[in-house]
Formats: structure tokens, sequence, C-alpha cells
């Protein structure tokens, strides 16, 4: 960009004013003939302008474009809209209104059955829960019973089968004492008292008579 | 009176309020509309390209996101119209322009510096150039905007937008020293 460019775009800036910018652009040709010229433009574009504006109709494009139809601030349509729902839930529910004696009464429809029924199953299941808890609590009693009766049996058993040993050895061992007696005095009569038994014997054989 | 800022007013009218719309138009209907009679030369075009300008600005004033002065956008949209019916005209017939914008019984217009006579012929010698250079003129001189700001609507480089300006200077000055001599001989 050369010196006299800068010095133009300065003025069209507003930074020098216009007799600077001639003073500095005198020796220039080419940019003071441009300088010229523009100030010329300039001045005509900062004439005033006196051709009538036509008008354009934009408010209905507006209108279409950006503005929302207002919106009804009435409660009587929402207020009708929420008793006719009232009445809707009011006839297919099972609530009833009973005027008695100068006063409103809301009430369930069949209530008490219901409630009877509701009552009636939840005991029919409560029983059959408890009949499961005691089924199951008397199978597994009666299976911890044989079990200690089995214990029980095979510890009798064993039991019997000791003591009739221990009863076996002692009879042996009694037995045998009794054999080692007998055979003491077996010795012991042999040695002492046989001979002079035999001469008892033989003066019993001479004398048969007395 | 409290000026409200063209940003204030897009916001309002997007709101919906119609008061700001009616004022951002009324701000900028006549710039637009002696944009378009400068560039196109024609009244009726003028209108046409006010009317274009306008109906896209209410459709799209959502889409303004203030990433530069809502002026310079509008402007930007004002360009791309008013280049497309420059085209679109181009093709079908050469225009001819004979029409006169001055309202000679505007008040104080006889008193102005330099004349009917320099204005008109300075308004016809820029109606000579090429459309784009016109389109430059137009937008530094009359509008106002920057290099950059133009370089920005026309999604060009500023040193195209400084060469198309500085071509239609030199072609300005070579076409009103003709038009002056031709003016002397005829006098």
């Amino acid at each position: 960009m050369s010196n006299s460019q800068q010095i133009f775009e300065a003025w069209l800036a507003g930074k020098i004013t216009a007799s600077e910018c001639e003073q500095q652009l005198d020796q220039n040709t080419e940019w003071y003939s441009r300088f010229q010229t523009a100030q010329m433009i300039q001045r005509q574009a900062k004439a005033p302008f006196f051709a009538p504006v036509p008008d354009i109709d934009t408010m209905s494009v507006f209108a279409q474009q950006w503005q929302r139809p207002t919106q009804s601030h009435s409660w009587w349509p929402r207020l009708s809209v929420a008793f006719s729902a009232l009445a809707l839930v009011i006839s297919l529910s099972p609530l009833e209104m009973q005027m008695q004696d100068s006063g409103l009464t809301l009430s369930w429809r069949g209530g008490q059955q219901i409630q009877q029924e509701q009552l009636d199953t939840l005991l029919a299941s409560y029983r059959k829960e408890q009949l499961d808890y005691i089924q199951i609590q008397l199978q597994n009693t009666q299976q911890q019973q044989a079990s200690q009766l089995i214990l029980l049996k095979d510890y009798l058993t064993e039991q019997q089968t000791k003591e009739r040993r221990t009863d076996m050895l002692e009879l042996v061992e009694y037995l045998n004492q009794q054999r080692q007696s007998d055979w003491h005095y077996w010795h012991y009569w042999q040695e002492n008292y046989q001979p002079s038994q035999a001469r008892l014997d033989a003066s019993a054989v001479v004398r048969p008579n007395r | 009176m409290f000026k409200r800022s063209d940003e204030s007013l897009i916001e309002k009218a997007i709101g919906g309020d119609a008061k700001a719309w009616q004022q951002l138009v009324s701000r900028y209907q006549a710039p637009l509309y002696y944009f378009g009679l400068r560039l196109l030369g024609s009244p009726d075009d003028a209108r046409d390209l006010l009317q274009d300008v306008l109906m896209v600005l209410c459709r799209n004033l959502a889409q303004y996101r203030g990433d530069s002065s809502f002026k310079s956008w509008l402007f930007g949209i004002a360009n791309y119209r008013a280049m497309d019916m420059l085209r679109k005209r181009k093709a079908t017939t050469e225009f001819t322009d004979d029409h006169d914008f001055y309202d000679d019984e505007a008040p104080g217009f006889e008193q102005q510096l330099y004349g009917q006579h320099t204005q008109r012929m300075v308004q016809q010698q820029l109606r000579t150039l090429p459309p784009e250079q016109r389109l430059v003129v137009e937008l530094r001189f009359y509008q106002q905007f920057t290099f950059d700001e133009i370089a920005d609507q026309l999604a060009l480089s500023s040193n195209t937008i400084k060469s198309r300006f500085y071509a239609a200077l030199d072609k300005l000055r070579t076409q009103l020293e003709l038009a002056d001599v031709e003016q002397s001989a005829n006098f």
C-alpha cells in the first residue's frame, strides 16, 4: 500500500481533514484526482434526497410470522371441562353420594362386601401359609425323631453286645476258676483222703449188714 | 428522546411487539429505498427491492446474531437481492435509465451548495458504472460502511473491494471530465 493510498484512506476514515489530505496528495496527480472525485461524490451523498418513500405493508407478514393469537383467559370453559371430568369420574367409579338426614354422605359402593372378600382372602392365605409351615415343621420333627431312634437303637445294641460279652467273659473266668478250684480239690483229695477212703470203703465191703 | 437500539427493537419484534417492528421498518425504509433507487435506477424496481428485503427481514429476524451491526447485516441482504435483480434484468433487457429522482418542489433544495445540475450529473455518471463498482461506491459513500464491512457483506476480500472502489473513482473522473467538456461544447 502506497503512502498516498494511506493518506487517502485516512481521510475517508475521517482521521485527517480534507485540507490535510489535499495538501499531502498535491504532488501525486493520480491520488489527487481520486480525492477530488471522492469529495464530489461525498458531497452528493450528503445532499438530502427527497424522493417519496413508498409505504410497504409489512404488518400482515409480521403478524403471521411473529404474533400469536391471544389466548382467552376466561375460566368458564376450563371450569366446565373440570366439572364434566369430575362427573365422568363419579359415574364410572363406585363412589356413592347419599342425602340422609339433611346430610351428604360419600361412600364407596359395596365397600363392606369388598372389605369382607379382601379379609377372607387374606385369612385364607394366612391359614394356608400357617398349615404349610406346620406341615414342614412336623416333617422336620419326624425326621429328627427317626434319626434319633436309629442312633438310640444302635447305641443300645452296642451296649447290649458289650454287656453280653463281658458277662460271658466273667462266666468263662468263673468256670475257669471253678475248674481250677476243683482241680486243686481233686489233687488235695487224691493226696490226702483217697487212701483212707479206700480203706473205709474196703471195710464197708467186709461188713455189709451193718 | 431516547432512541432504542436496533437489537432491542429486534428482540421485542421477535416477541411479537408490532410497534417495535414498525419502528425498525421506519428506521431503515428510506435508506433501503434510496439505495435501491440509486442502484437499480427505477422507482418500481426500488419499491420491489424494498418490499423484498423487508419480507426477507421479517421472516429471518431471528437469524440476526449480532456478529456485525444490524445495518450491515440488513444491507448484506439488500446487496444480494439488488445484484440478483440487476442480473435478471440484464438477462432480459438492457436497462436505459431516464428516471429523475429529484423532487423539484422540495423545500430548500435549490439552495444546495452543489446545485441540482451537478448532482444529477454525478448521479447519471454513477449509474454508468458496472454494478459491482456502483455497489461499492454506494455502500462506501452513501451508506458509510468501511471497506472491511463491505467486504464482509459481499463475502470478498478487502483488497478486492478497494480495487473496485478505486477503479470506480478513476472511471467516474474520466466520465465527469468528458461530460464537462461536452457541456462546454454545447454551450
